[in-house]
Protein backbone atom coordinates (compact mmCIF):
# COMPACT_ATOMS: atom_id res chain seq x y z
CA UNK A 1 0.00 0.00 0.00
CA UNK A 2 2.84 1.75 0.75
CA UNK A 3 3.52 2.41 -2.39
CA UNK A 4 4.96 5.87 -4.06
CA UNK A 5 3.07 8.33 -5.83
CA UNK A 6 4.40 10.71 -7.97
CA UNK A 7 3.13 14.38 -8.87
CA UNK A 8 4.17 17.39 -10.81
CA UNK A 9 3.99 21.10 -9.75
CA UNK A 10 3.01 23.54 -6.47
CA UNK A 11 -0.51 23.19 -7.13
CA UNK A 12 -2.44 21.32 -4.54
CA UNK A 13 0.50 20.96 -2.12
CA UNK A 14 -1.72 20.92 0.82
CA UNK A 15 -3.94 18.96 0.16
CA UNK A 16 -1.40 16.12 -1.45
CA UNK A 17 0.50 16.05 2.46
CA UNK A 18 -2.98 15.64 3.83
CA UNK A 19 -3.11 12.34 1.98
CA UNK A 20 -0.18 11.42 2.26
CA UNK A 21 -0.61 11.12 6.14
CA UNK A 22 -3.56 9.31 6.09
CA UNK A 23 -3.18 7.04 3.10
CA UNK A 24 0.38 6.46 5.16
CA UNK A 25 1.21 6.52 1.57
CA UNK A 26 4.82 7.86 0.26
CA UNK A 27 4.69 10.63 -1.91
CA UNK A 28 6.96 12.83 -4.19
CA UNK A 29 6.13 15.99 -6.63
CA UNK A 30 8.55 17.58 -8.50
CA UNK A 31 8.90 20.41 -11.06
CA UNK A 32 8.22 23.22 -8.31
CA UNK A 33 8.07 26.20 -9.88
CA UNK A 34 10.68 24.72 -11.91
CA UNK A 35 10.32 27.48 -14.50
CA UNK A 36 9.84 30.30 -12.08
CA UNK A 37 12.08 33.05 -11.73
CA UNK A 38 12.06 32.10 -8.50
CA UNK A 39 11.80 28.25 -8.50
CA UNK A 40 11.21 25.87 -5.11
CA UNK A 41 9.59 25.77 -2.64
CA UNK A 42 8.14 29.16 -1.12
CA UNK A 43 8.46 29.91 2.62
CA UNK A 44 4.89 29.29 3.37
CA UNK A 45 5.47 25.42 2.14
CA UNK A 46 8.48 25.04 4.08
CA UNK A 47 6.59 26.30 7.10
CA UNK A 48 3.81 23.58 6.63
CA UNK A 49 6.57 21.02 6.00
CA UNK A 50 7.63 22.01 9.47
CA UNK A 51 4.08 22.00 10.88
CA UNK A 52 3.22 18.78 9.77
CA UNK A 53 6.92 17.31 11.13
CA UNK A 54 6.02 18.54 14.59
CA UNK A 55 2.18 16.91 14.07
CA UNK A 56 3.46 13.86 13.78
CA UNK A 57 6.01 11.16 14.60
CA UNK A 58 8.18 9.63 12.09
CA UNK A 59 7.63 11.20 9.18
CA UNK A 60 10.72 12.19 6.63
CA UNK A 61 10.78 14.81 4.67
CA UNK A 62 13.30 15.15 1.83
CA UNK A 63 13.41 18.30 -0.20
CA UNK A 64 16.20 18.52 -3.07
CA UNK A 65 18.92 21.01 -3.41
CA UNK A 66 17.28 23.70 -5.59
CA UNK A 67 13.69 23.27 -3.54
CA UNK A 68 11.98 21.96 -6.83
CA UNK A 69 11.44 18.45 -5.26
CA UNK A 70 10.65 16.44 -2.47
CA UNK A 71 9.86 13.35 -1.01
CA UNK A 72 7.79 12.63 1.77
CA UNK A 73 7.64 9.53 3.96
CA UNK A 74 4.83 9.86 6.54
CA UNK A 75 4.63 8.57 10.09
CA UNK A 76 2.16 8.81 12.46
CA UNK A 77 -0.03 11.35 13.67
CA UNK A 78 1.00 12.51 17.20
CA UNK A 79 -0.72 15.44 17.77
CA UNK A 80 -0.58 17.15 21.54
CA UNK A 81 0.85 20.60 22.14
CA UNK A 82 2.58 22.17 19.30
CA UNK A 83 2.79 26.04 18.81
CA UNK A 84 3.97 27.12 15.42
CA UNK A 85 4.89 30.56 14.53
CA UNK A 86 3.19 31.24 10.81
CA UNK A 87 4.86 32.97 7.95
CA UNK A 88 3.77 36.65 7.21
CA UNK A 89 3.29 35.34 3.51
CA UNK A 90 0.35 33.20 4.31
CA UNK A 91 -2.41 33.82 7.59
CA UNK A 92 -3.36 31.03 9.85
CA UNK A 93 -6.08 29.67 8.14
CA UNK A 94 -3.99 28.11 5.18
CA UNK A 95 -2.07 25.83 8.20
CA UNK A 96 -5.13 25.30 9.99
CA UNK A 97 -7.31 23.86 6.91
CA UNK A 98 -4.38 20.78 6.39
CA UNK A 99 -4.24 20.11 10.23
CA UNK A 100 -7.85 20.30 10.95
CA UNK A 101 -8.60 17.26 8.56
CA UNK A 102 -5.29 15.08 10.35
CA UNK A 103 -6.55 16.10 13.85
CA UNK A 104 -9.34 13.59 14.21
CA UNK A 105 -6.83 10.94 13.71
CA UNK A 106 -4.18 11.41 15.66
CA UNK A 107 -2.80 9.45 18.69
CA UNK A 108 -3.94 12.45 21.51
CA UNK A 109 -5.81 15.28 21.12
CA UNK A 110 -4.27 18.21 19.40
CA UNK A 111 -3.58 21.51 20.76
CA UNK A 112 -2.45 23.35 17.80
CA UNK A 113 -1.50 27.29 18.77
CA UNK A 114 -0.34 29.19 15.66
CA UNK A 115 0.52 32.81 15.42
CA UNK A 116 0.68 35.02 12.64
CA UNK A 117 -2.22 36.82 10.40
CA UNK A 118 -5.79 35.70 11.41
CA UNK A 119 -7.45 37.08 8.57
CA UNK A 120 -6.63 37.58 5.45
CA UNK A 121 -8.53 37.55 1.42
CA UNK A 122 -6.91 33.92 0.19
CA UNK A 123 -7.48 31.51 3.38
CA UNK A 124 -10.09 30.64 5.37
CA UNK A 125 -10.00 33.32 8.28
CA UNK A 126 -9.92 32.06 12.12
CA UNK A 127 -13.96 33.27 12.43
CA UNK A 128 -15.28 31.68 9.17
CA UNK A 129 -13.18 28.51 10.75
CA UNK A 130 -14.43 28.61 13.97
CA UNK A 131 -17.82 29.03 13.20
CA UNK A 132 -18.32 27.15 9.96
CA UNK A 133 -15.44 24.51 9.55
CA UNK A 134 -15.56 23.22 13.42
CA UNK A 135 -19.73 22.92 12.17
CA UNK A 136 -18.84 20.29 9.63
CA UNK A 137 -16.53 18.56 11.39
CA UNK A 138 -19.38 17.82 13.59
CA UNK A 139 -21.18 15.97 11.07
CA UNK A 140 -18.82 13.10 11.29
CA UNK A 141 -19.29 12.91 14.79
CA UNK A 142 -15.85 15.14 15.82
CA UNK A 143 -17.37 17.43 18.46
CA UNK A 144 -16.08 17.27 22.06
CA UNK A 145 -13.76 19.31 22.83
CA UNK A 146 -13.56 21.20 19.71
CA UNK A 147 -12.85 24.59 19.87
CA UNK A 148 -10.73 27.44 18.25
CA UNK A 149 -10.20 30.61 20.80
CA UNK A 150 -9.11 33.57 19.14
CA UNK A 151 -6.84 34.75 21.40
CA UNK A 152 -5.49 38.03 19.89
CA UNK A 153 -6.04 39.52 16.03
CA UNK A 154 -3.56 40.05 13.58
CA UNK A 155 -4.21 41.53 10.01
CA UNK A 156 -2.16 42.20 7.52
CA UNK A 157 0.68 42.91 6.83
CA UNK A 158 2.62 42.46 10.35
CA UNK A 159 0.24 40.02 11.81
CA UNK A 160 0.63 39.03 15.41
CA UNK A 161 -2.32 37.44 15.93
CA UNK A 162 -3.09 34.12 17.96
CA UNK A 163 -5.14 31.03 17.56
CA UNK A 164 -5.52 28.11 19.97
CA UNK A 165 -7.02 24.67 17.64
CA UNK A 166 -8.34 22.06 20.29
CA UNK A 167 -9.66 18.74 18.38
CA UNK A 168 -10.94 15.49 20.26
CA UNK A 169 -9.82 12.21 18.58
CA UNK A 170 -12.22 10.03 17.07
CA UNK A 171 -11.90 6.13 16.31
CA UNK A 172 -13.99 6.18 12.79
CA UNK A 173 -15.70 8.86 11.46
CA UNK A 174 -19.50 8.96 10.78
CA UNK A 175 -21.30 8.19 7.69
CA UNK A 176 -22.86 11.41 6.15
CA UNK A 177 -26.03 11.55 4.28
CA UNK A 178 -27.17 15.19 3.62
CA UNK A 179 -29.11 15.61 0.99
CA UNK A 180 -31.67 18.03 2.31
CA UNK A 181 -30.79 21.74 1.81
CA UNK A 182 -33.60 23.52 3.93
CA UNK A 183 -34.83 26.71 3.93
CA UNK A 184 -32.39 29.79 5.53
CA UNK A 185 -33.00 30.42 8.78
CA UNK A 186 -31.18 32.37 10.48
CA UNK A 187 -27.62 34.70 9.85
CA UNK A 188 -25.21 35.21 12.13
CA UNK A 189 -22.05 37.23 11.52
CA UNK A 190 -18.65 38.94 13.11
CA UNK A 191 -17.33 42.20 12.40
CA UNK A 192 -13.88 43.34 14.05
CA UNK A 193 -11.49 46.43 13.02
CA UNK A 194 -8.33 46.77 15.38
CA UNK A 195 -5.80 49.50 15.89
CA UNK A 196 -8.63 51.46 13.76
CA UNK A 197 -12.09 53.73 14.81
CA UNK A 198 -14.16 51.02 16.90
CA UNK A 199 -16.95 52.25 14.87
CA UNK A 200 -16.07 50.74 11.98
CA UNK A 201 -17.39 47.60 13.13
CA UNK A 202 -20.84 49.01 13.27
CA UNK A 203 -21.02 50.29 9.87
CA UNK A 204 -20.04 47.12 7.97
CA UNK A 205 -22.72 45.89 10.11
CA UNK A 206 -25.12 48.38 9.44
CA UNK A 207 -24.49 48.36 5.62
CA UNK A 208 -24.96 44.54 5.23
CA UNK A 209 -28.22 44.93 7.11
CA UNK A 210 -29.46 47.42 4.55
CA UNK A 211 -29.30 43.77 2.24
CA UNK A 212 -29.95 41.36 4.70
CA UNK A 213 -33.00 42.82 6.82
CA UNK A 214 -35.39 42.10 4.01
CA UNK A 215 -35.10 38.50 4.20
CA UNK A 216 -35.56 37.15 7.89
CA UNK A 217 -36.17 38.74 11.37
CA UNK A 218 -33.57 36.40 12.86
CA UNK A 219 -30.42 38.46 12.36
CA UNK A 220 -27.59 38.46 14.76
CA UNK A 221 -24.24 39.99 14.16
CA UNK A 222 -21.69 40.86 16.44
CA UNK A 223 -18.88 43.43 16.80
CA UNK A 224 -15.83 41.41 18.45
CA UNK A 225 -13.63 43.92 20.43
CA UNK A 226 -9.99 43.40 20.44
CA UNK A 227 -7.69 45.94 22.52
CA UNK A 228 -3.96 46.55 23.14
CA UNK A 229 -1.65 43.89 22.90
CA UNK A 230 -4.81 41.21 21.79
CA UNK A 231 -5.35 43.98 18.55
CA UNK A 232 -2.03 42.57 16.33
CA UNK A 233 0.66 44.55 14.53
CA UNK A 234 -1.45 45.89 11.76
CA UNK A 235 -4.81 48.32 11.12
CA UNK A 236 -7.88 46.34 9.88
CA UNK A 237 -11.21 45.27 9.63
CA UNK A 238 -13.45 42.81 8.23
CA UNK A 239 -16.43 40.92 8.41
CA UNK A 240 -17.81 37.17 8.42
CA UNK A 241 -21.19 36.40 7.90
CA UNK A 242 -23.06 32.80 7.41
CA UNK A 243 -27.22 31.39 6.84
CA UNK A 244 -27.89 28.78 8.60
CA UNK A 245 -30.62 26.31 7.13
CA UNK A 246 -33.43 24.81 8.74
CA UNK A 247 -31.24 21.50 8.10
CA UNK A 248 -28.37 23.01 9.27
CA UNK A 249 -26.47 23.52 5.79
CA UNK A 250 -24.13 26.89 6.20
CA UNK A 251 -23.01 28.77 3.76
CA UNK A 252 -20.42 32.21 4.43
CA UNK A 253 -18.86 35.14 2.95
CA UNK A 254 -16.19 37.22 4.38
CA UNK A 255 -15.14 40.77 3.25
CA UNK A 256 -11.75 42.18 4.58
CA UNK A 257 -10.54 45.80 4.51
CA UNK A 258 -8.83 47.46 1.60
CA UNK A 259 -6.96 50.24 1.40
CA UNK A 260 -9.35 53.55 0.22
CA UNK A 261 -12.78 51.44 0.76
CA UNK A 262 -15.02 52.25 3.27
CA UNK A 263 -16.15 50.33 5.79
CA UNK A 264 -19.98 50.14 4.24
CA UNK A 265 -18.56 48.66 0.77
CA UNK A 266 -16.61 46.58 2.84
CA UNK A 267 -19.92 45.45 4.73
CA UNK A 268 -22.17 45.40 1.48
CA UNK A 269 -19.52 43.05 -0.03
CA UNK A 270 -20.07 40.68 2.63
CA UNK A 271 -23.55 40.47 2.22
CA UNK A 272 -23.63 40.40 -1.71
CA UNK A 273 -21.15 37.21 -1.31
CA UNK A 274 -23.39 35.62 1.34
CA UNK A 275 -26.57 36.25 -1.09
CA UNK A 276 -24.38 34.66 -4.10
CA UNK A 277 -23.70 31.65 -1.86
CA UNK A 278 -27.27 31.25 -0.85
CA UNK A 279 -27.94 31.05 -4.29
CA UNK A 280 -25.60 28.21 -5.66
CA UNK A 281 -27.69 26.31 -2.48
CA UNK A 282 -26.95 23.01 -1.67
CA UNK A 283 -25.97 21.34 1.65
CA UNK A 284 -22.18 22.74 1.61
CA UNK A 285 -20.52 25.43 0.68
CA UNK A 286 -17.76 25.99 -1.39
CA UNK A 287 -15.07 26.69 0.88
CA UNK A 288 -15.81 23.10 2.20
CA UNK A 289 -15.91 20.80 -0.52
CA UNK A 290 -12.70 19.08 0.56
CA UNK A 291 -13.05 18.77 4.01
CA UNK A 292 -16.69 17.19 3.41
CA UNK A 293 -15.79 14.99 0.41
CA UNK A 294 -12.25 13.90 2.53
CA UNK A 295 -14.31 12.89 5.25
CA UNK A 296 -16.64 10.75 3.27
CA UNK A 297 -14.32 8.68 2.03
CA UNK A 298 -12.53 8.31 5.08
CA UNK A 299 -16.27 7.55 6.87
CA UNK A 300 -17.54 4.02 7.50
CA UNK A 301 -18.11 0.76 4.76
CA UNK A 302 -21.33 2.25 4.42
CA UNK A 303 -22.82 4.86 1.23
CA UNK A 304 -22.07 8.17 1.95
CA UNK A 305 -23.87 11.11 0.13
CA UNK A 306 -24.61 14.82 0.04
CA UNK A 307 -25.87 17.43 -1.75
CA UNK A 308 -23.62 20.12 -3.04
CA UNK A 309 -23.20 22.67 -5.86
CA UNK A 310 -20.72 22.43 -9.17
CA UNK A 311 -17.14 21.47 -7.73
CA UNK A 312 -14.47 23.98 -7.86
CA UNK A 313 -11.24 23.53 -9.80
CA UNK A 314 -9.38 22.46 -6.49
CA UNK A 315 -12.34 19.89 -5.76
CA UNK A 316 -11.80 18.44 -8.95
CA UNK A 317 -7.94 17.62 -8.87
CA UNK A 318 -8.49 16.95 -4.67
CA UNK A 319 -11.30 14.02 -6.16
CA UNK A 320 -8.79 12.65 -8.62
CA UNK A 321 -6.06 12.74 -6.24
CA UNK A 322 -8.24 10.87 -3.76
CA UNK A 323 -8.64 8.50 -6.33
CA UNK A 324 -5.27 7.77 -6.47
CA UNK A 325 -4.44 7.52 -2.63
CA UNK A 326 -7.42 5.62 -1.13
CA UNK A 327 -8.60 4.26 -4.97
CA UNK A 328 -12.63 5.70 -3.90
CA UNK A 329 -14.10 7.50 -6.62
CA UNK A 330 -17.62 9.46 -6.49
CA UNK A 331 -20.72 8.93 -8.30
CA UNK A 332 -21.59 12.57 -9.20
CA UNK A 333 -25.10 12.66 -10.70
CA UNK A 334 -27.38 16.02 -10.79
CA UNK A 335 -29.82 16.45 -7.51
CA UNK A 336 -33.04 16.42 -9.32
CA UNK A 337 -33.94 17.65 -12.75
CA UNK A 338 -33.33 20.58 -13.67
CA UNK A 339 -31.09 21.65 -10.90
CA UNK A 340 -27.94 22.78 -10.99
CA UNK A 341 -27.03 21.00 -7.76
CA UNK A 342 -24.96 17.59 -7.68
CA UNK A 343 -25.33 14.40 -5.52
CA UNK A 344 -22.19 13.42 -4.80
CA UNK A 345 -22.03 9.63 -2.86
CA UNK A 346 -19.07 7.27 -2.67
CA UNK A 347 -18.25 3.83 -0.45
CA UNK A 348 -16.70 4.85 3.19
CA UNK A 349 -13.30 3.06 2.83
CA UNK A 350 -13.67 2.60 6.55
CA UNK A 351 -10.71 4.44 7.88
CA UNK A 352 -9.93 3.55 11.34
CA UNK A 353 -7.51 5.73 13.44
CA UNK A 354 -4.80 3.50 14.04
CA UNK A 355 -2.89 5.74 15.55
CA UNK A 356 -5.38 6.13 18.56
CA UNK A 357 -3.92 5.25 22.33
CA UNK A 358 -6.54 2.34 23.57
CA UNK A 359 -7.77 3.95 26.64
CA UNK B 1 -31.20 35.52 -16.83
CA UNK B 2 -31.10 33.54 -20.21
CA UNK B 3 -27.43 33.27 -20.30
CA UNK B 4 -27.70 31.32 -16.57
CA UNK B 5 -31.07 29.29 -18.10
CA UNK B 6 -28.70 28.12 -21.17
CA UNK B 7 -25.86 27.56 -19.19
CA UNK B 8 -27.79 25.49 -16.29
CA UNK B 9 -29.11 23.36 -19.22
CA UNK B 10 -26.10 22.89 -20.36
CA UNK B 11 -24.33 21.49 -16.42
CA UNK B 12 -27.47 19.44 -16.49
CA UNK B 13 -26.37 17.21 -19.44
CA UNK B 14 -22.46 17.35 -18.43
CA UNK B 15 -21.36 13.63 -17.20
CA UNK B 16 -19.44 14.50 -14.16
CA UNK B 17 -18.28 11.36 -13.03
CA UNK B 18 -16.58 11.04 -16.39
CA UNK B 19 -15.36 14.31 -16.76
CA UNK B 20 -13.84 13.93 -13.93
CA UNK B 21 -12.60 10.51 -13.90
CA UNK B 22 -11.66 9.32 -17.83
CA UNK B 23 -10.82 12.34 -19.10
CA UNK B 24 -7.39 14.28 -19.23
CA UNK B 25 -9.25 18.00 -18.91
CA UNK B 26 -7.89 20.03 -16.51
CA UNK B 27 -10.39 21.42 -13.80
CA UNK B 28 -10.58 24.27 -15.71
CA UNK B 29 -11.51 22.75 -19.05
CA UNK B 30 -14.01 21.16 -17.50
CA UNK B 31 -15.84 24.16 -15.77
CA UNK B 32 -14.97 26.25 -18.46
CA UNK B 33 -17.56 23.57 -20.79
CA UNK B 34 -20.77 24.89 -18.96
CA UNK B 35 -20.24 28.30 -20.54
CA UNK B 36 -18.64 27.44 -24.20
CA UNK B 37 -20.59 30.54 -25.59
CA UNK B 38 -18.42 32.97 -23.99
CA UNK B 39 -14.82 30.63 -24.30
CA UNK B 40 -15.46 29.56 -27.53
CA UNK B 41 -15.23 33.18 -28.97
CA UNK B 42 -12.19 33.19 -27.15
CA UNK B 43 -10.89 30.25 -28.32
CA UNK B 44 -11.51 31.39 -32.23
CA UNK B 45 -9.32 34.29 -31.34
CA UNK B 46 -6.43 32.11 -29.74
CA UNK B 47 -6.52 29.91 -32.90
CA UNK B 48 -6.30 32.62 -35.26
CA UNK B 49 -2.93 33.87 -33.82
CA UNK B 50 -1.52 30.55 -32.84
CA UNK B 51 1.67 30.23 -34.59
CA UNK B 52 4.38 27.13 -34.00
CA UNK B 53 5.74 28.56 -31.10
CA UNK B 54 3.61 28.39 -28.11
CA UNK B 55 4.12 30.27 -24.67
CA UNK B 56 4.79 28.19 -22.06
CA UNK B 57 2.11 28.46 -19.54
CA UNK B 58 1.63 31.38 -17.43
CA UNK B 59 4.54 30.79 -15.15
CA UNK B 60 6.54 33.38 -16.52
CA UNK B 61 3.83 36.08 -16.02
CA UNK B 62 5.03 36.31 -12.56
CA UNK B 63 1.45 35.79 -11.28
CA UNK B 64 1.00 32.42 -9.79
CA UNK B 65 -2.19 30.74 -9.16
CA UNK B 66 -2.19 30.33 -5.44
CA UNK B 67 -3.72 27.52 -3.44
CA UNK B 68 -6.52 29.25 -1.69
CA UNK B 69 -9.50 27.66 -0.02
CA UNK B 70 -11.45 30.81 -0.41
CA UNK B 71 -13.60 30.97 -3.67
CA UNK B 72 -13.98 34.57 -4.47
CA UNK B 73 -16.78 35.85 -6.06
CA UNK B 74 -15.58 38.41 -9.12
CA UNK B 75 -16.51 41.71 -9.32
CA UNK B 76 -19.64 41.33 -12.14
CA UNK B 77 -21.14 38.57 -10.15
CA UNK B 78 -21.26 40.61 -6.60
CA UNK B 79 -22.47 43.46 -8.73
CA UNK B 80 -25.33 41.54 -9.81
CA UNK B 81 -26.28 41.49 -6.09
CA UNK B 82 -27.06 45.08 -6.49
CA UNK B 83 -30.54 44.20 -8.55
CA UNK B 84 -33.31 44.59 -6.19
CA UNK B 85 -34.81 42.09 -9.15
CA UNK B 86 -31.94 39.57 -8.03
CA UNK B 87 -32.32 40.11 -4.45
CA UNK B 88 -35.83 39.24 -4.78
CA UNK B 89 -35.11 36.32 -6.93
CA UNK B 90 -33.63 34.45 -4.08
CA UNK B 91 -36.96 35.27 -1.44
CA UNK B 92 -37.77 31.25 -1.71
CA UNK B 93 -34.52 30.01 0.21
CA UNK B 94 -35.71 31.78 3.28
CA UNK B 95 -37.88 30.20 5.30
CA UNK B 96 -39.94 33.67 5.17
CA UNK B 97 -40.50 33.44 1.00
CA UNK B 98 -42.88 31.08 -0.70
CA UNK B 99 -42.53 27.58 -1.42
CA UNK B 100 -42.77 28.04 -5.33
CA UNK B 101 -40.72 31.04 -6.73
Amino acid sequence: MSSLLHFSGHQHFRHRLVLSILSGRHVRVDKIRSDDKNPGLRDFEISLLRLLEKVTNGTVIEISVTGTAILLKPGIISGGAVTHDCPLSRSIGYFLEPVAMLAPFAKTPMQLTLRGITTDENDLSVDLFRTVTLSHLQLFGISDGLELRIKKRGAPPEGGGEAQFLCPIVKQVKTLNFVEPGKVKRIRGVAHAVRVNPQFSNRMIESSRSILNRYIPDIYLYSDVYKGDESGKSPGYALSLLAETTTSAIYCSEAISKAGVAPEDIGLEAARGLMAEVNLGGCVDRKHQILVLLMMVLGSEDVGRCRMSEPTPRTIQFLRDIKQFFGTSFKIVPAEHGSTQLLYSCYGTGYVNANRTLA
Amino acid sequence: AQTSLASSRKSRRKDWTKLIYATDLTPEEILRDTDREASDAKDAMDMDEEDFFQIKSRADNGEEVLDRSKEVWSAEELKKWEDEEMLESIRHLFITGEDNP
